[in-house]
């Protein structure tokens, strides 16, 4: 049994791969129990998961820096604003001293106006300041509250003309009030830019850190891409290459082989079937096999069956011949009176036992040259003959026959006949049995020989005025054993085998036989014989 | 001259008949074997004028048993006659082949027979 396992079939570096663990991947890859349809579309889904992911996580970090640099914005702004009131103070402080100098109570309406833009910035900032910083901005309200108390005083001393007291009020409570306001700004200003430096830093850190992930999702997407593309198409290509091998096995006349594949998806149903294809072919062809087998041995005993008919005919050619050798010659020397004078009346018994033993040898040759050919074991004896010497033998065998039945007999052989190639004592033969059918069956009139050339091929032709054969027997005349009546072997003679004979013959210089004929009128019987040959079909 | 000698090499019995019969009345001296190993002998040690041989003879074939003759330099120029059992089945070529002089299709005609001898041992 042949077995076909993956790493035979593979190229060297896949060898490696496989054995790796990509390889237990790949194969537990192929080993899951889904189509090749769902596997692809996991694949691509996993891929496509993860690009999701990547954007929904830039979009936080996206989201998260714009609000970080919001906060940093209302930092800034509060920045503006303790800016504002510090000018306002230092304003304050300003129109305040104006007022001492020029005694002027009026100057106390800017200061007012002041005190004003101070208030509303300080609210502002109230609003908007972040709840640590609220105790902070009251106490900067509170000295605030003082000072325009103080202010009020210092008015009020300036418009009673009370400088000296107006003075006072300025250097003891004033301007420490400002002082102290001045530095709760200083301070709250302070804060902010902490704030703000803190900001700045950490959206410098989520930027950094967006860029990492996105870098972190991107290697990851390429390498899961790649292993995923990598997994799915190899737990494909495996059995595709397995079935590859399988096959080329299967197409070299390697059946029975099994396809081993981890697959339990398409492919692996496409492996079960190739396994089945493979065993049925296996046992079609070991069916045929035996079948061959089968037929090889019955062709053998044919072959020997058909040696020993060959031998036997062979042998009982010489066990008839023996026997009739005997009778033969002693009727002979009995006829040439070697054993002293015959009767007359033991001369006609004398020659009618001749005349049968010669009946039996022909018909005995006869089954004999036929047997031989059935047999396949007939061989030409090809050479090199003249037909004019062929014709001359004929005529001459013939001649006393023709003679003692008074019958015209000529015989013409075309004067531009070549040498022939060929059996030329087969053809004789058959000649010989054509024109001593026509001579049997003619009782008066003529039989005539006529050979000639027609292109490669020779053509005989003995035609006779004789009694003719009718239509409906033409065609098994030269069948074994045909004669148009039985009453005609008593009359005429003949073994009825020397026109199936002469067919077999001509058949086998690769010529044919044919007859045209007239009931009452006479036959013409002709063959062709290839002008050069060596032999045709057996 | 000593009578010329024929040797007749032919298992049948009444074959052997036929051949004395015809040459009872001919100066011919017959000498018969009854197979071919007898036949070899014979002829090694008589040196006949002619010798007849059956193709199909018991203990040694005639074909072999000519081989044998042709090959025994004191035998080698003898005449020698196959009598094959069927010209047209190529015993005829056979009988050539193994060095025979002639060959005889049986059933023969005994006159042709005659004829043969003649020819090759003519009475003066």
């Amino acid at each position: 049994m042949l077995r076909v396992s993956a790493p035979e079939r593979v190229a060297p570096p896949v060898v490696a791969l496989l054995a790796s663990p990509l390889g237990i991947l790949v194969r537990a890859v192929a080993r899951i129990r889904a189509s090749v349809h769902i596997k692809l579309l996991a694949g691509f889904l996993l891929i496509t998961l993860l690009f999701i992911a990547m954007s929904a996580v830039s979009l936080r970090t996206v989201a998260e820096t714009a609000r970080q640099t919001n906060l940093l914005d209302e930092a800034h702004e509060r920045v503006g604003w303790s800016r504002q009131i510090e000018h306002a103070l230092a304003m304050q402080m300003h129109f305040t001293a104006m007022a001492l100098l020029s005694k002027d109570a009026d100057i106390v309406a800017l200061i007012l106006r002041e005190n004003n833009r101070f208030n509303d910035t300080l609210a502002r900032l109230e609003k908007a300041a972040p709840p640590e910083e609220r105790a902070l901005i009251q106490d900067i309200r509170g000295s605030q509250d003082d000072a325009m108390a103080t202010v009020a005083d210092i008015a009020n001393a300036v418009r009673d003309g009370r400088l000296a007291d107006a003075m006072t009020a300025l250097r003891t409570r004033q301007e420490p009030t400002y002082r102290k306001i001045e530095t709760l700004v200083g301070s709250l200003v302070a804060a902010e830019e902490t704030r703000m430096a803190s900001l700045r830093a950490s959206i410098a850190a989520a930027s950094r850190y967006s860029l990492r992930m996105m870098a972190g999702f991107a290697v990851a997407s390429i390498v899961l891409a790649l292993l995923g593309g990598f997994v799915i198409s190899w737990s494909f290509i495996l059995p595709v290459r397995e079935a590859h091998g399988f096959l080329s096995e299967v197409a070299q006349g390697r059946f029975g082989g099994t396809i081993v594949v981890p697959n339990r998806d398409e492919f692996g149903a496409l492996a079960e079937h190739m396994n089945w294809m493979s065993r049925e072919l296996r046992r079609l062809d070991d069916e045929q096999r035996v079948a061959a087998e089968t037929l090889h041995s019955l062709n053998d005993r044919l072959a020997l069956a058909s040696r020993a008919k060959s031998e036997f005919l062979a042998n009982m050619s010489h066990e008839l011949r023996t026997p009739l050798n005997a009778i033969l010659g002693f009727t002979e020397i009995m006829l040439d009176e070697l054993y002293g004078e015959v009767p007359p009346t033991l001369r006609e018994p004398l020659v009618d036992i001749q005349t049968n033993g010669r009946h039996l040898l022909r018909l005995i040759n006869d089954v004999l040259d036929l047997s031989k050919i059935e047999a396949g074991r007939f061989e030409l004896g090809v050479d090199e003959y003249s037909v004019q010497e062929i014709v001359d033998v004929v005529r001459a065998s013939l001649r006393s026959l023709a003679l003692e039945k008074g019958l015209t007999f000529t015989a013409r052989v075309a004067p531009d006949i070549p040498p022939a190639r060929g059996d030329g004592r087969r053809i004789t033969q058959c000649l010989l049995n054509l024109a001593g059918n026509a001579l049997k069956f003619t009782r008066q009139g003529r039989v005539d020989i006529d050979v000639r050339l027609d292109g490669a091929w020779l053509v005989y032709r003995v035609s006779d005025t004789g009694i003719g054969i009718p239509k409906n027997e033409v065609e098994n005349i030269f069948a074994e054993f045909r004669q148009v009546d039985t009453t005609i072997t008593r009359e005429y003679g003949g073994t009825g085998l020397g026109l199936s004979i002469t067919k077999r013959l001509v058949e086998m210089h690769g010529g044919r036989i044919g007859v045209e004929s007239e009931l009452g009128k006479g036959s013409t019987f002709f063959f062709t014989v290839p002008l050069h040959t060596d032999g045709g079909r057996a | 001259m000593r009578d010329r000698t024929v040797l007749h090499v032919e298992d049948n019995e009444y074959n052997r008949k036929i051949v004395r019969q015809l040459l009872s009345r001919t100066p011919y001296k017959l000498l018969e074997a009854a197979d071919g190993e007898e036949g070899v002998a014979v002829a090694q040690r008589e040196l006949p004028d002619l010798i007849l041989m059956d193709v199909q003879l018991p203990k040694l074939s005639g074909l072999d048993a000519t081989r044998l003759l042709r090959a025994d330099p004191r035998t080698a120029r003898i005449p020698l006659v196959v009598v094959t059992s069927f010209a047209l089945s190529g015993d005829d070529r056979r009988a050539m082949d193994a060095g025979a002089s002639a060959y005889l299709a049986k059933p023969y005609s005994p006159r042709d027979l005659l004829a043969l001898i003649h020819k090759f041992l003519p009475e003066n």
